[in-house]
């Protein structure tokens, strides 16, 4: 440490050390993983709400047909009509609420933030294997996020055809209307793959090459296991929508004929090729969510995991099952039956991997001396959820059921299930849980737990029901509700859900102001506030840039090691050398 | 691309002798020539189609394994390399059955 | 803790890999998992191309008729030339030779641009003859593939430069470079998506 006193160093990777690298180059240009990964944070965060606008837009015209949206007049003409919605702006919001919560903030909040913050810092590593491409790809990022955006200032308006943009509608402007805002979709897409590429196989290199002494790949928390895995599934997910992108925006542009139907083009193609992406995007949105909740599951009931290495096995089967299952999206379509039934077992075998998860973590928390903290509160939500989500996804999985509900809003009752009750609950419990490594200070547990409580009952208010509009036939994506004699008869739930969903926005307020506000005022975080066993535990909060300092730490136990009866402590860290032999620097199982 | 600050980076000198490149490249013309005449004769077109993609696969199997040195790295990395593979098959064996099933 | 020498910013960049895991170094991986990538893109293209031509076999024309078969052999063939050129330049990287490595990884940016070259003339004679990517199915992924194959190849034109301008300047010893090797397995890549693509598009 003497070295940095003679001031002839201007930092070194010391405790410590004098950054003197200039603002723009540590907080806005920065090639350190931490930086980056607060930057997606903060990025799709303003996505997510953006995003949640967009829904209280639809949820409005839901629940008011006719009415005028609130503050609809400030909108230009094209949207609203005397402040009503119009069904092109609808189409708008419902295509607009679809991309961004996927591609720009369920999607960057788990993968490009966590994936970002967590891996170096939990394997032992000083960055990422690649850090000015990282920085590269939350730079890609940005642009691809102002490349949708800008579908709203263009003629036209925004993409309408649906999140999923299914081909002709999506291909000729004569169908959809709208010409530039499709072509923007294409275009953000394809740069935001680009930059997703450059995220994975920096995260894959690093988890591969650059992990600590002693931490083999069995010791691994099984966050990092389930980003590794997801980081593999975009990795090769990803180029397939790319491809599958630039192809439509072909059909747009030029006047290629891959998805016309006159000239042979196959529509059906579209959907293959998108939803070939499509479920292991589903997984790429689940996996890492799954991660991050087994971590916090495991800190708040004080105990390991229960079965870590069938977790481990479950979250590589699921990467493996999930390319074989995309033609359930697609039971209605016209596709070949035979094809059906096989997507059709294909689907149901792959719930058993995401069972076996499900009975660990209940095995995790049984008996156990459950601390409730908020991200734990968080985490069991997830799970309660996902459970809820995973069961609707069995029925649907069944073709002869699938036929009954499909694209009603059984379907967006079960995708918001998995992606608002699973995702955002475990992105919540993760961000409470790693707020105070982030930031060096906690967020408020009691404005946490107001917000988890109110979330958790409003949430439900919203979904629940519209697994019951769904069995009652209301479609999936329709303006006014109220133009058919048998839903109208149902439109009080509309108006309950849309008032519940007022709500839940609004309770997000809480969540925001206390993320805002605890990074000034909130109470400096320790170390350690949750006392856990993972290596970025053993450093300061916020650590220094490179992480561990000049000492790579060894890792001589696995991430779970609660309640040890080696340890006086009800943690045992994993880079903490014990007398004695427990735990060992070089273990004998294979998996280096 | 490269960090010269480290100068001792581990791994690049070669563990093998060269592989005769130069005999690798006129195989890979040879095939090529091969090729071409097989596309214009006159025999089934199935036929044709098998020795063309198998003449493709075998090019580019000689490509992987010399040229990108597949066939001397260690065989972790040689799985890596195929991993994605089998996907391609998934997806265009799938897709295929709506046409000729 | 003598560590403590004069700090470049590049010292907080990682340290030379250990070779840990892959037992290769860091760049090599990614570029190989990269590679991965690019196989799956290809994959939508290719993929799109065999269920298209499965599907409506009626829009594609016999070898010859549209496409200039000779001219795409010459420039297959220089693409060939540009692989042999580049691996001679890693194994001349590899014994050290730094006169070779220049001249091989000169051939092959002059090589390479030659391809992307002949492949604007190729493109410039359809479109005179009215073989235009909306004709049909077969103008549409004929470009498509063959267009993202000449845009990878001038990609990988543009980083050889890059990595040719090093050579000159010496940074490639007989103990490191990584970035001979690294834009060489590109390349490669490069060279035998174009293997593929020559056969199911021109010939078949």
């Amino acid at each position: 440490m003497a070295t940095t006193a003679t001031g002839t160093a201007p930092y070194t990777r010391d405790h410590g050390h004098v950054d003197d690298r200039s603002f723009l180059r540590k907080y806005i240009f920065s090639t350190d993983h931490k930086i980056i990964g607060i930057q997606f944070l903060l990025m799709s965060l303003t996505f997510l709400l953006l995003g949640g606008t967009l829904a209280m837009v639809m949820r409005w015209q839901l629940g008011f047909p006719g009415k005028p949206l609130p503050g609809g007049t400030l909108l230009p003409d094209t949207y609203t009509s005397n402040g009503v919605v119009l069904p092109e702006f609808y189409n708008s919001a419902v295509t607009m609420h679809g991309t961004f919560m996927v591609f720009f903030a369920i999607m960057p909040l788990l993968v490009g933030v966590f994936g970002n913050y967590l891996i170096p810092l939990k394997i032992g590593a000083p960055d990422m294997a690649f850090p000015r491409i990282n920085m590269a790809s939350f730079w890609t990022a940005v642009p691809a996020g102002l490349l949708m955006l800008a579908g709203f200032f263009v003629e036209g308006g925004s993409a309408a055809a649906g999140w999923t943009s299914y081909a002709p509608l999506s291909a000729r402007s004569d169908l959809s209307g709208v010409h530039l805002g499709q072509i923007f979709w294409c275009l953000g897409l394809i740069v935001l793959g680009l930059s997703s590429i450059m995220g994975s196989f920096n995260y894959i290199t690093t988890v591969i090459n650059m992990r600590a002494p002693g931490m083999n790949w069995f010791r691994l928390p099984l966050s990092i296991w389930a980003l590794f895995v997801t980081a593999c599934l975009v990795l090769l997910a990803i180029p397939v929508l790319s491809g599958a992108a630039i192809l439509l925006l072909f059909d747009q542009t030029i006047g290629t004929k891959f998805f016309e139907p006159t000239a042979g083009g196959q529509p059906l193609l579209w959907q293959h090729l998108f939803w070939f992406f499509g479920h292991p995007e589903v997984y790429i949105l689940i996996l890492p969510a799954m991660g991050m909740a087994s971590d916090i599951i495991a800190n708040g009931a004080r105990k390991p995991v229960f079965g870590y290495t069938s977790m481990v096995l479950a979250i590589i089967a699921i990467g493996f099952l999930g390319w074989g299952v995309w033609g359930h999206h697609m039971f209605q379509s016209g596709m070949n039956p035979t094809l059906g039934t096989t997507f059709m077992i294909s689907t149901l075998l792959i719930s058993v991997p995401s069972a076996i998860k499900t009975f660990n973590w209940l095995g995790t928390i049984w008996q156990g001396n459950i601390t409730f903290h908020v991200p734990m509160l968080h985490a069991l939500a997830f799970v309660s959820m996902f459970v809820i989500g995973g069961l609707s996804g069995v029925f649907m999985a069944a073709s002869p059921f699938d036929i009954y509900i499909h694209d009603t809003y059984f379907i967006v009752a079960h995708l918001h299930y998995v992606l608002f009750g699973g995702s955002l609950f475990a992105i919540f419990a993760a961000v409470t849980y790693w707020y105070p490594k982030m930031f060096g200070r906690m967020m408020s547990p009691f404005w946490g737990r107001v917000h988890f409580w109110l979330t958790l009952v409003f949430y439900n208010c919203v979904f629940f029901p519209m697994h019951q509009l769904g069995l009652h036939g209301h479609m999936r994506r329709i303006y006014d509700p109220t133009q058919y004699a048998f839903l109208r008869e149902v439109q009080p739930v509309n108006v309950f859900i849309s008032i519940s969903a007022f709500c839940l926005f609004a309770t997000q307020f809480i969540f925001a102001v206390n993320f805002i506000a605890s990074w000034f005022t909130g109470e400096k975080a320790p170390n350690n506030p949750w006392l856990d066993n993972g290596l970025e535990w053993t450093v300061a909060s916020p650590p220094p840039h490179g992480n561990f300092g000049a000492t790579v730490p060894t890792v001589y136990r696995g991430p779970y090691e609660y309640s040890s009866p080696h340890s006086d402590k009800d943690y045992l860290p994993q880079n903490l050398p014990m007398p004695g032999g427990l735990g060992s620097a070089h273990p004998q199982q294979a998996g280096d | 691309m490269s960090h010269p600050d480290h100068p001792a980076s581990p791994g690049t000198r070669p563990t093998h002798a060269h592989p005769n490149y130069i005999l690798i490249w006129v195989f890979l013309a040879a095939l090529t020539a091969v090729e071409l005449s097989v596309a214009f004769l006159p025999w089934p077109k199935t036929v044709i189609i098998l020795v063309l993609v198998g003449m493709a696969f075998w090019k580019a199997a000689l490509v992987g394994l010399y040229y990108m040195h597949l066939r001397f790295e260690p065989k972790r990395l040689r799985i890596l390399a195929i991993a994605p593979l089998p996907l391609f098959a998934v997806l265009v064996l799938a897709v295929i059955t709506e046409y000729i099933w | 803790m003598a560590h403590a020498a004069a700090m470049h910013e590049d010292v907080m960049l990682p340290p030379p890999s250990r070779e840990a895991g892959a037992g290769v170094y860091n760049e090599k991986l990614g570029m190989w998992i990269f590679l991965g990538s690019e196989v799956m893109f290809f994959t939508a293209l290719i993929g799109t191309y065999v269920i298209l031509r499965f599907a409506h076999p009626s829009s594609w024309k016999a070898p010859g008729q549209v496409l200039n078969i000779p001219v795409t052999a010459i420039n297959t063939f220089l693409l060939i030339c540009s692989s042999v050129t580049m691996v001679k330049a890693f194994a001349a990287a590899q014994d050290g030779l730094q006169r070779q490595l220049r001249l091989w990884l000169l051939a092959t940016v002059i090589i390479g641009a030659s391809f992307v070259g002949v492949q604007v003339y190729e493109y410039t004679h359809l479109i005179e003859k009215g073989f235009v990517p909306s004709e049909g199915l077969y103008g549409s992924t004929f470009y498509t593939m063959t267009g993202f194959h000449g845009f990878h190849v001038t990609m990988g034109v543009i980083c050889m430069m890059f990595v040719t301008a090093r050579a000159f300047q010496g940074k490639y010893t007989k103990d490191d470079h990584r970035g001979v090797e690294v834009i060489g397995l590109y390349w490669h890549f490069v060279d035998l998506v174009w293997i593929i693509l020559f056969t199911i598009v021109y010939l078949i």
